[in-house]
């Protein structure tokens, strides 16, 4: 059968046309769905980072245990969630977001009453390599994050250094620094970078929370 | 209706381990058993109805353009199973990443609608379209499987490998999470195969 040209226009526009309404449909009727999933995904990280694992219901608990604070910022307001741990006692949990090799990274870090001692780090990409930058979301990097601290003796915040070739071979202090991930060097790089950076903005938020300890104690 | 006709793709036409198509997400996403069975899933789906899609207008369809036609219908399938993944099996949908819109370029899908459904009525261009999405999947989940169970002693994220097996000093194999581990057990699998004729 020969096809005229106008009658191949005419075909393709109608699929395509088709086309593009059902995918519209779908996604415009999907959206809610999708968004709760992914608020859901970001309370189940904050609660990891303030050291809850596996909850079940997620969204009344976070609920009950968290309390959301805005911070009058240089520039913008910053969020932190006020997180009650396990034994009581609260911690703090800033979002931090960064670049990796790839595309975007970002994470959430809790860190304790004292205002430097960092209860936990939850990371995830958006599109790392496998088995080399995309580890930054393994419980074998994060785990490394809990107990290290953001400021040094004499109080300056030195935020948490990623080392090459790991912290205990370096002249980098332990509780300070991590190991990098061998393989993804960039994405270590960059989540250097993103802790330093998005931290910053706290620090003075950070040092009322280490005078108020020092009071309590 | 002969369905024996369509079990080809199943043993002696198996799209992977034949025609060596798709190897490329059967190596990605079979680290554990769950995403290689989501991914199985989703290739079946959008092979059969890309099938009986394009069988249904094959009369319609200006051979000039086939391509481009066929592309439309592929990618708005595969968008719209990445949707609902991504509304429904979030985890799973996070694990597969990228590799669910790369379907898109799963020769497997267009390699059928050029061979079958560009010639062939709906209904069997349906069948064909889902057997050779279960020859695609069985070798996915097979794979999945092996992987799953040597390299984290789980199955669908269970437990299978007993803790006194561990604390009698068993190790999982780090290995076969890893990428090449699927290359390893794919080339065995063709080897099997042609092996067995």
């Amino acid at each position: 059968m020969k096809f005229s040209n106008r009658y191949i226009f005419i075909f393709i526009t109608i699929i395509v046309v088709i086309c593009a309404a059902i995918l519209t449909l779908a996604s415009v009727g999907l959206q809610p769905i999708q968004n709760a999933n992914r608020e859901r995904e970001k309370m189940t990280q904050i609660l990891k980072a303030s050291g809850y694992s596996d909850i079940q219901d997620v969204i009344p608990f976070f609920k009950k245990v968290s309390e959301e604070i805005t911070l009058k910022g240089e520039k913008n307001d910053l969020l932190v969630y006020q997180v009650k741990t396990k034994d009581g006692q609260p911690c703090f949990v800033m979002p931090v977001r960064g670049k990796g090799l790839w595309g975007p990274i970002w994470g959430y870090i809790a860190v304790k009453q004292d205002g430097k001692t960092i209860n936990g780090a939850v990371f995830d990409h958006k599109s790392e390599t496998p088995g080399l930058g995309a580890e930054i979301n393994t419980d074998k990097f994060m785990s490394q994050f809990e107990g290290k601290l953001l400021f040094d003796e004499n109080g300056d915040f030195t935020s948490i250094r990623v080392v090459k070739g790991g912290v205990l071979n370096s002249n980098i202090d332990p509780s300070m620094g991590v190991d990098a991930i061998s393989g993804g060097t960039i994405t270590s790089q960059g989540l250097e970078k993103m802790l330093k950076n998005s931290l910053e903005p706290y620090i003075s938020f950070l040092k009322e929370l280490q005078t108020k300890s020092v009071i309590q104690k | 209706m002969n369905i024996k006709k369509y079990f080809g793709p199943l043993n002696k036409d198996n799209p992977v381990l034949v025609q060596l198509l798709g190897v490329c997400s059967a190596l990605a996403v079979t680290a554990q058993l769950k995403p290689a069975f989501v991914m199985a899933l989703s290739v079946t789906i959008v092979a059969s109805f890309a099938n009986l899609t394009i069988s249904s207008m094959r009369n319609l369809i200006p051979p000039r353009i086939r391509i481009i036609v066929q592309l439309v219908v592929i990618a708005t399938l595969v968008i719209l199973v990445d949707q609902v993944l991504q509304a429904f099996f979030y985890d799973v949908s996070k694990m597969l990443s990228v590799f669910v819109g790369l379907i898109i370029t799963n020769c497997i899908i267009m390699g059928r609608l050029e061979a079958y459904a560009m010639s062939n009525p709906p209904i069997p261009s349906l069948m064909d379209g889902l057997f050779n999405g279960f020859g695609y999947g069985l070798v996915l989940i097979i794979v999945g499987t092996i992987r799953e169970l040597l390299g984290s002693g789980t199955l669908w994220n269970f437990q299978v490998i007993p803790h006194s097996f561990y604390e009698m000093g068993y190790m999982n194999n780090g290995l076969m999470v890893l990428p090449p581990a699927a290359l390893l057990l794919v080339g065995v699998m063709i080897w099997i195969q042609r092996a067995k004729g």
